[in-house]
C-alpha cells in the first residue's frame, strides 16, 4: 500500500515538474537561420529584464519594516499599527493645527505648530508622563516664562503611557477626548486611552513610525 | 521518511506557492517595454526606500499616486487624467522646490477661545509644483466636479495655461526643452489631499506609461 501511495506521489511530482518548465516551441519549418537569430536574443533580453525586475522587487520588499510599525494620516488624523502590511490597530487621533504663535521679543521668529512628516523611530516608552510644560504654552496663554523648572512640571495630562519620537514629541492620551479626529495640537499625537494603551503594547524602543 | 520528503518537494513545486513578490502587479512580463520602465523605476525606488523618508511615486501606467515610505504604501490617491509633453524628463529622482503657499492662522496670545487650526480643506485644488531636475506638474480638479461656472473657469484656465505653454514652445524654444510638463487632473479632494502630503524637498519618482 504505501509503495504505491509512494508511486502515486512521484507520478503527481513529474507532472507538475513537467507543466513548471520552461516550454519550448520547435522551429517553424521553412525559416531561415537569419530570422530565428534576433528572436532568440530577444528573449534573452526579455529575461535578463524579467530577472533583473525581480531581483530588485525582492530588494524592496526586503527594505520593508518585518515587525509591526506605526502609520499616521495627518490628514484624516488617523493612527493605524500595522504588520506584513496589515492593520493591528486602528485609531482616531489629533494631530498639528498647523497654526503658528510669535516668539517674545524681537525678530521674526515663529513657532509653528505641524506634527513633523516622515519616518522616525519609537524612542522611549514612559508610563504615568508628566508634561514639561514648554516656552510656548506660557506664551499662547499669555502668561510669562517661569525660570524656576519645576513650574513647569503637569502631570496627569498626557494620559498613562507617552511615546517619544524625538525633538520633543510624543504619542500620548488627552483630557480633550471631543478633538479627535481634528488638527488641533501643537505637534504630538493624541489617541484616547484604550488606543492609547494598545499602541503602547504593540510598540518598542526601535517601532519605526511613518507620518504623512 | 520518503514520504515525507515527497510532501516537502510538493510544497515547492506546487504552482503559485511561495510566489515572488512583485512592485507592479500590473505588469506585463512579456512587454520588454514594461518591463524596461519598470525595472528603471524600482532602481530608483529602492535608492529612496532605503532611507528613512517619505517619497512619491506617480504612476501613470495605473493612473495612482502613492506616497510611500520604505517601499510600503502609505497612502494612494487615484488620477483621473494626465498629460505630458515629453517622457525624457519624466525619468530620475525630483525634488519637490515650490509647492503650493499654505495660509496659516496666528494665534493671539491669551485669546482664550480655541484657535482654528488648518485641515485639508484648506489645501488648494488647483497649484502648480516644481521640481529640481527641471520638471513641473500642474495638478487640476476634474471639471466633472465643478459647477457651470466653475466649469467654464476651469475651461478658460485650461486654455490659457495651453495657449502659455504653446507660445513658450514657439518663442522662447527653451523653456519647454529644459523643463517637462505633467498635468495631473484629480477630483478636488484628491487634489487638496495630495497637497497636504507634499512636504518641502520630497522626492517624486515617475513611473511613465507605454506610448499611447
Amino acid at each position: 500500500m504505501g509503495r504505491i501511495l509512494l508511486a502515486a506521489f512521484a507520478v503527481v511530482l513529474i507532472t507538475i515538474l513537467v507543466m513548471k518548465a520552461p516550454t519550448t516551441t520547435p522551429p517553424t519549418p521553412g525559416t531561415s537561420r537569419e530570422v530565428q537569430q534576433p528572436r532568440v536574443e530577444e528573449k534573452a533580453a526579455l529575461r535578463t529584464l524579467q530577472a533583473k525586475y525581480k531581483t530588485l522587487s525582492k530588494q524592496l520588499v526586503q527594505l520593508m519594516p518585518d515587525q509591526p510599525y506605526i502609520l499616521v494620516d495627518t490628514a484624516r488624523n488617523r493612527l493605524y499599527v500595522k504588520r506584513q502590511g496589515e492593520i493591528v490597530l486602528d485609531a482616531i487621533a489629533s494631530t498639528g493645527s498647523g497654526t503658528i504663535l510669535d516668539k517674545p521679543g524681537e525678530g521674526n521668529d515663529q513657532w509653528i505648530f505641524d506634527t513633523p512628516r516622515g519616518e522616525f523611530l519609537v524612542q522611549s516608552k514612559i508610563t504615568n508622563p508628566t508634561w514639561i510644560r514648554p516656552d510656548w504654552a506660557f506664551v499662547e496663554e499669555g502668561l510669562d516664562v517661569p525660570k524656576n523648572a519645576a513650574e513647569r512640571a503637569e502631570p496627569g495630562v498626557l494620559g498613562d503611557y507617552a511615546l517619544g519620537f524625538g525633538k520633543g514629541y510624543f504619542i500620548h492620551g488627552t483630557l480633550y477626548t471631543r478633538l479627535l479626529g481634528k488638527n488641533v495640537t501643537h505637534g504630538c499625537i493624541r489617541l484616547n486611552d484604550n488606543d492609547l494603551k494598545g499602541v503602547y503594547k504593540l510598540a518598542r524602543v526601535g517601532t519605526p513610525i511613518m507620518i504623512f | 521518511m520518503n514520504f515525507c520528503a515527497i510532501l516537502l518537494l510538493l510544497t515547492f513545486a506546487a504552482p503559485g506557492w511561495g510566489k515572488e513578490p512583485e512592485a507592479f502587479p500590473d505588469l506585463n512580463l512579456t512587454d520588454g517595454q514594461a518591463i524596461k520602465e519598470a525595472t528603471r523605476v524600482l532602481e530608483e525606488e529602492v535608492k529612496l526606500a532605503a532611507r528613512p523618508q517619505t517619497y512619491v511615486l506617480i504612476d501613470l501606467a495605473t493612473k495612482t499616486i502613492h506616497i510611500k515610505g520604505r517601499g510600503v504604501d502609505l497612502h494612494r490617491i487615484p488620477i483621473i487624467l494626465w498629460a505630458s509633453d515629453s517622457r525624457d524628463h519624466l525619468k530620475g529622482i525630483h525634488k519637490l522646490t515650490t509647492r503650493p503657499a499654505v495660509v496659516r492662522r496666528k494665534i493671539e496670545p491669551g485669546a482664550g477661545a480655541e484657535q482654528e487650526p488648518i485641515s485639508v480643506a484648506d489645501m488648494p485644488v488647483d497649484y502648480v509644483l516644481t521640481f529640481t531636475p527641471a520638471l513641473t506638474i500642474t495638478v487640476v480638479p476634474s471639471a466633472a466636479e465643478n459647477n457651470l461656472l466653475k466649469g467654464a473657469l476651469f475651461l478658460s484656465k485650461a486654455w490659457w495655461r495651453q495657449t502659455k505653454t504653446w507660445a513658450g514652445t514657439v518663442f522662447s524654444d527653451q523653456s519647454s526643452k529644459q523643463s517637462g510638463q505633467l498635468q495631473l487632473t484629480l477630483s478636488a479632494d484628491h487634489a487638496q489631499s495630495f497637497a497636504w502630503s507634499l512636504v518641502d524637498g520630497v522626492a517624486v519618482v515617475i513611473r511613465r506609461a507605454s506610448d499611447r
